[in-house]
Order: structure tokens, then C-alpha cells, then sequence
């Protein structure tokens, strides 16, 4: 072997190190997944199955929605994208309340941006077999997150998306939302009994039946003795409308809320009115067509709405 | 000249190459999972749009989907295997900090 021949070899094999390292710095960069803050801080271990402990918004226009979101309720936001996805955390005083996550949609797309629900688990792996053993639909895998821990994203059999997340920081304490947390959720779906017995399976939901005031199928999930979540019949009507689940911000007064969604340049998707809890509701959408509710429960409320 | 450094080379850039090509399907292993219809997101699983169209024209004002107060007795209870009724839960209604309002934990 000559000289030049060596030369050759080694510098070869300097230039491939050097490549490999790039590729797996590369790697590393692109496939770490996102680091999102934990639920609870300080970090606890009780798990409540089945209660909603996370919501993120899928929104096209992540400016507007923290102009929204933040004069609306007073949430503020912290970024923490990484790689191609901008994500953010929304907090009201501190505590975190859910995140928004920007997706482009095409042009000439009709996309739905929503709020996505998630609900808690104990297992990930096991709710996702328990999901496809009763007929859901798996939309993304598994995947942890260092400090937020496990989650996926099914369908319900109607087609209703949602999330699981194993909390590995433990689940938010069960105490009365504030004004301007999520304070309950609601599933639309074309066959509540169907639906209720699909979420029961996965999360050993308590099902109750409700009076029917309005001829539809009304069911309540609950679990550690709270009510977690109603199902319902899709408002009858309704055109369009595809089964999803609805979450509801506790407000002061609907009304007032409901004038300034307006002002802020959303819609009112259902006028206030009075519901069961005696406290007014109403559904509005955010400016890119998010549909969120607002419900208004004071500590006085007197009358429950019964008929 | 060439053709011995090829030679000599050849089993190094085999290597090389295949060790580029695992380790980009491995790249775009990680990156990309299923969407089924309602499109995925590369670093944050949940990019979900869904389908589009929401009119809910038929909600008037007996249509209700919120929770019921503590206490509530017009209902049918638990329809599980917990033997009898059970009255109607409420959400949790312990004020944050401590002090009971309610709750049941």
C-alpha cells in the first residue's frame, strides 16, 4: 500500500464517521418527540380512569386562536415546539389547561379544527386493545413524552375521536373548575346506549340513564363517584353533524361570555340557555371554527332544571 | 491506480451505504405513524382535523347535556352491576386548595 493510497483510506474513513454522526444527530433531533410540560406539578400518583385530564386544540392559526383564547378566558401561553410541530401550552394562573397545536389545511380542504378530549388511563397498551376489541379505531399510536407520559388517539366505533393518556405525573385533583378551566364534556353520537357501553368497556365508567325531556337518549359516565361525562343523542335537526365529543369552559356569567366570543370573532353555535345543573350553557365556536361550550356554575345555583 | 482502490474499498462503502440506508428508514420509522383518513402529524401525534361540519340547529331548550346537581333524585341510577339504585353524581365541587364543598374523595 502506498502512500497516497493510505491517505486516501484514512481520510475516507474520517469523512464516514463524520457522516454517521450527522445522520444520527439528525435522527435524534427529528425523532425525539416533543417535550411537553407534565400535567400536575408537583408530581402526584393518583389516577382517576375515565376523568378528562387534557384538551388540545388542532387549529390552523395558532396566533389567532392565543389572541382568542387568551382575551377570552385570560389563559397565557408558553411555546415549546420542536422540529415541525408549533405547539404551545395554554395556563390560567399557573396551572395548565390544555395545549394548541398548529396543522395547516390544504387548500381547497374542508377540515374540522376541534378540540381533542383526552381521558385518563391506567395503561395505554391496554385501552388501546380494549378500543380495537370494541370496535374503535386506532388513529395514532401509542408514544410517551418524557415529562407528560403515554397517549394515543382512537375513534370510537361512531367515528367520535378522542385520546387516552397515561399521566406520569398523576391526574389533576378532583376539585370544582375555576372560571376559565374546563369544567365538564359532553359526547354527541348517533347511539348513546352503543356509544356508552363502547367507553364503559374501556374505562369501567358507572352508566347512568337520564329522564329524557327532549325524546333523545340522554346517558351520564361517571367514575370515583363523579360525574365524568354525559352522552347524547345528536340534537335532533342537526344536519352534518358527526359524532364527536364537546367540552364545556366553566364561566361566570354565559351571556357576557357568549357577547364577547362574539367581539373576538367567533360564533355562537347554541344561543345561552338554561340546562340541567339550573346554571346557563351555550356552544360557540372559536375565529377557525373550533367548537367549544360554556357553562355557567355558580356555588349558589338554587334550582335544577328538571322538567 | 483506481481499480485497486476500488476493490480494496468496495466491502467499506457497502457498508457504508447500508448502514445510511437503515438508518433513514429507521428516521422515517419514528416520524410517521398512521392517520386513517384524518392525516397525522410527525412530532406530536395528535394533529387531528375532523370531518368537517358542525350544525347543531336542533338544539333547542329542552335539550340538555350538562351534569346535574349533588342530590339529584329524578333519575333511573346506576345501570351496572352495583345492585339497586344510586343517586344521580355531580362533578367535584371541592374548592381547589382544600376546604370541602362536596367532594366525595
Amino acid at each position: 500500500m502506498n502512500m497516497l493510497e493510505l491517505k486516501v483510506r484514512r481520510c475516507a474513513t474520517r469523512l464516514l464517521i463524520v457522516f454517521i454522526g450527522v445522520l444520527g444527530t439528525i435522527a435524534a433531533a427529528t425523532a425525539a418527540p416533543l417535550e411537553v410540560p407534565p400535567l400536575v406539578q408537583p408530581p402526584g400518583t393518583q389516577h382517576y380512569a375515565g376523568k378528562v385530564i387534557w384538551l388540545d386544540l388542532v387549529t390552523p392559526d395558532m396566533a389567532g386562536a392565543k389572541r382568542f383564547y387568551g382575551e377570552l378566558f385570560g389563559w397565557t401561553f408558553q411555546d415549546v415546539s420542536k422540529g415541525r410541530t408549533p405547539y404551545c401550552v395554554a395556563s390560567l394562573n399557573g396551572t395548565p389547561v390544555g395545549g394548541l397545536v398548529q396543522r395547516a389545511i390544504g387548500a381547497g380542504e374542508r377540515r374540522q379544527p376541534a378540540w381533542l378530549t383526552f381521558l385518563s388511563v391506567t395503561d395505554v397498551e391496554q385501552a388501546k386493545q380494549t378500543v380495537l376489541g370494541n370496535g374503535g379505531k386506532v388513529l395514532s399510536e401509542p408514544r410517551s413524552y418524557p415529562q407528560r407520559g403515554r397517549q394515543a388517539v382512537f375513534a370510537d366505533p361512531q367515528g367520535a375521536v378522542f385520546a387516552v393518556l397515561q399521566s406520569s405525573s398523576g391526574d389533576p385533583p378532583d376539585v370544582l373548575a375555576q372560571p376559565g378551566q374546563w369544567i365538564w364534556s359532553s359526547l354527541l353520537a348517533g347511539d348513546p346506549n352503543k356509544d356508552a357501553a363502547f367507553y364503559r368497556a374501556v374505562f369501567a365508567y358507572q352508566v347512568f340513564d337520564q329522564i329524557r325531556d327532549d325524546g333523545v337518549e340522554h346517558v351520564l359516565l361517571a367514575s370515583n363517584d363523579y360525574a365524568r361525562a354525559s352522552v347524547n343523542a345528536l340534537p335532533p335537526g342537526s344536519s352534518g353533524l358527526h359524532p364527536h365529543w364537546l367540552n364545556f369552559v366553566r364561566v361566570v356569567n354565559t351571556a357576557d361570555s357568549v357577547a364577547k366570543v362574539k367581539t373576538l370573532g367567533g360564533q355562537v353555535l347554541v344561543a345561552p340557555h338554561l340546562d340541567r345543573h339550573g346554571g346557563s350553557i351555550a356552544v360557540v365556536a372559536d375565529p377557525s371554527g373550533a367548537p367549544f361550550g360554556l357553562l355557567e356554575w355558580t356555588d349558589t345555583d338554587a334550582k335544577e332544571v328538571t322538567k | 491506480m483506481i481499480r485497486p482502490l476500488t476493490r480494496r474499498f468496495a466491502p467499506g462503502l457497502w457498508l457504508a451505504a447500508g448502514l445510511i440506508v437503515t438508518l433513514l428508514a429507521a428516521l422515517q420509522g419514528c416520524a410517521v405513524y398512521g392517520g386513517g383518513g384524518y392525516g397525522y402529524d410527525e412530532d406530536y401525534g395528535v394533529g387531528f382535523y375532523e370531518p368537517y361540519g358542525y350544525y347543531y340547529g336542533g338544539w333547542g331548550g329542552d335539550y340538555r347535556v350538562g351534569p346535574w346537581r349533588e342530590g339529584h333524585e329524578h333519575d333511573r341510577g346506576d345501570r351496572g352491576d352495583h345492585g339497586g339504585h344510586r343517586s344521580m353524581p355531580s362533578i367535584p365541587t371541592r374548592a381547589p386548595g382544600g376546604h370541602s364543598g362536596g367532594g366525595r374523595r
